[in-house]
């Protein structure tokens, strides 16, 4: 009978053991579409915008979350349904014990980045690891030039972070298109991809740094209209999107031709990985 | 130089198994490296088919199990005897030292660590190459060991690497003598038929020739199983039948596996049986060495000895053109 070792976490006790998750509280549970929701939780520790956790429900699995927030009293994760962990998580409710291991990867560098114009670019529910970058840029008022936003979405009720929009649509310029209006709902954005609004708009690269959050089709466009609207590689940041188990840089997984995606991203400056392959 | 006699040399095998965990190459349906119980079944020349990272970073691995949010990691670190690995070749123990930076250095593996701290390393030259399979000599292999036994006539002599080979030695100093030999640089030398022509292959990445290797290839993962140095692994969760209790496990994975890099929703990076060859050639050759500076392959030849098809990477690598 081999031996064993119980770590009572929820007595404070504390383990170097890299594998093991660590409990938060469910503060807050959102609803934000049909296939989306936002869980809030009591995690207190310092976490940047564009890094990720990994979720796990014993029994289940781990699924790697982006964080959608930036604060060191709570911590947001949008999640969406697509996988087994993703649709046992929609169950949870306020108050659950929700298992979490991290942060990992490198977020944005927004410290490097004072002094520049933002632009934000995300489609679907690639706008959550924005959201963190709006909240930093809310806490850093004065660090930053004007903020520019674009977020698509595919039918209005696929919008995300309704609350929020109103707010970033009074303080910052916020453009939003939605792919189609099925059910001809009154909205207030235009209907066509987030990507032509981009193509339409007339933009100024000068001094000005863009991050591109969302389906890989949708970032391939948006990286080669910006490129030939004279915008540089060094100037684009992407966030990246992988397969991550242990989200140690071991497993391999995630690995994008000699790079771990969970270590040297998920974000990504364009110019360092414009040059690999996509494998 | 110290070195150990042949006559004496089963007295020492049978010595250390009184209080050690012998492991040692074994041959019996195939070969492999296994706790020795009985020291004829040992031999030492042996290149053995399968490689002997499974001592360390184990098939199948328990790192926690859990129960009404409560988590339970099997015991590290306890009475387990020490472990004395011998018969190892360089390029077995130039694996071991690429996974300890995986597994050691990269993050501080609690399972892999254990296993590895118990376990001193006695590694045995090759005096020949073992097979044409062989290429280690193109592979810039280092020392790394905590003894090293070079067959030299009716007698080993003994190359200390480490603090721990030092003790060990004191422990074990009756079978251990004085002696005038010594070695040459050529005794350390393993010269392998095969050899790796191009010490950089970052041109070849979209080169044609690669299809003689995909064409052949299966996507079966023997070449990964077998390799000593792969540290891919995979982690799942085990429920138990009441669903009360699970258990989060750890298994080797491949990069060779269609669903290797399967994303929820579906889709997969690496989708061609081209792109998943190419990422473990890569791997091997130059995206550990980018990282690490030392390749990660280390010429046992284990993939190709042990591939269906005997896909030999080193000389489709060799007869690829440079394409203008």
């Amino acid at each position: 009978m081999p031996r064993t070792k119980t770590i009572n976490q929820d007595q404070g006790e504390k383990t170097e053991n890299p594998y093991l998750p660590r409990p938060t509280k469910i503060t807050l549970v959102r609803r934000e579409s049909p296939d989306c929701f936002l869980i809030r939780t009591d995690l207190k520790s310092k976490y940047e915008p564009g890094q990720f956790f990994q979720v796990s429900i014993p029994g289940i699995g781990e699924a790697p979350i982006s964080v959608a927030s930036y604060s060191q009293d709570f911590l947001d994760l949008n999640i969406r349904e697509v996988g087994n962990v993703t649709k046992y998580l929609s169950k949870l409710k306020k108050g659950d014990t929700l298992f979490i291991r991290g942060p990992y990867g490198k977020g944005y560098p927004m410290e490097k980045l004072f002094g520049k114009s933002l632009m934000l670019i995300g489609g679907g529910s690639g706008v959550a690891p924005l959201k963190g970058i709006l909240t930093y840029v809310d806490q850093h008022k004065d660090s930053f030039g004007d903020v520019t936003i674009y977020f698509g979405f595919r039918t209005p009720d696929d919008i995300l972070f309704k609350e929020e929009m109103k707010q970033w649509r009074r303080k910052y310029q916020l453009n939003m298109s939605v792919d189609k209006n099925p059910k001809k709902a009154k909205i207030s954005c235009d209907v066509c991809f987030i990507t032509n609004l981009v193509e339409k708009a007339k933009l100024n690269p000068e001094n000005k740094v863009v991050f591109i959050c969302g389906p890989p089709v949708m970032m391939k466009i948006t990286i080669e209209l910006l490129k030939n609207k004279g915008f540089k590689e060094d100037q684009i940041y992407i966030s990246t999107e992988r397969l991550m188990k242990c989200a140690l840089g071991v497993c391999g997984h995630c690995m994008i031709h000699g790079k771990y995606t969970c270590l040297d991203g998920p974000v990504f400056r364009y110019d360092e990985i414009s040059q690999d392959r996509n494998d | 130089m110290l070195k150990i006699n042949k006559s004496s040399f089963n007295d020492f095998l049978t010595d250390i198994m009184r209080y050690n965990e012998l492991v040692a190459p074994v041959k019996t349906d195939e070969s492999r490296f296994e706790v020795v119980k009985d020291i004829s079944m040992i031999q030492m020349d042996l290149h053995t088919y399968f490689p002997a990272k499974k001592f360390f970073f184990k098939k199948h691995q328990t790192l926690y199990s859990a129960e009404k949010n409560r988590f339970t990691v099997p015991e590290l670190v306890t009475d387990k005897k020490q472990r004395v690995m011998i018969g190892l070749k360089r390029c077995d123990l130039n694996s071991i030292k690429r996974q300890d930076m995986m597994f050691m250095k990269e993050t501080r593996d609690p399972y892999y660590t254990e296993e590895r701290e118990r376990t001193i390393l006695i590694g045995h030259h090759c005096n020949q190459p073992f097979d044409e399979y062989c290429f280690c000599s193109s592979m810039d292999l280092g020392d790394f060991y905590d003894l090293m036994l070079y067959d030299k006539d009716d007698a080993y002599l003994v190359e200390i690497g480490s603090e721990k080979g030092r003790n060990f030695v004191d422990r074990y100093r009756k079978y251990f003598w004085d002696t005038d030999l010594f070695l040459r640089a050529e005794d350390r030398r393993i010269e392998t038929k095969l050899q790796l022509n191009k010490r950089d292959i970052s041109q070849y990445y979209n080169n044609p020739d690669w299809k003689k290797g995909v064409d052949q290839c299966f996507s079966c993962a023997a070449c990964v199983t077998l390799c000593p140095s792969c540290y891919c692994f995979d982690l799942y969760d085990e429920v138990d039948a009441k669903l009360s209790k699970s258990e989060k496990k750890r298994n080797w994975d491949s990069c060779q596996l269609h669903c290797f890099t399967k994303v929820a929703g579906g889709h997969i990076f690496r989708d061609t049986r081209e792109d998943r060859f190419k990422h473990r050639i890569y791997h091997q050759l130059q995206y550990f060495k980018d990282r690490h500076g030392m390749n990660l392959c280390t010429g046992c030849g284990r993939c190709i000895r042990g591939c269906p098809t005997r896909i030999n990477f080193i000389q489709i690598l060799n007869e690829m053109k440079e394409q203008a």
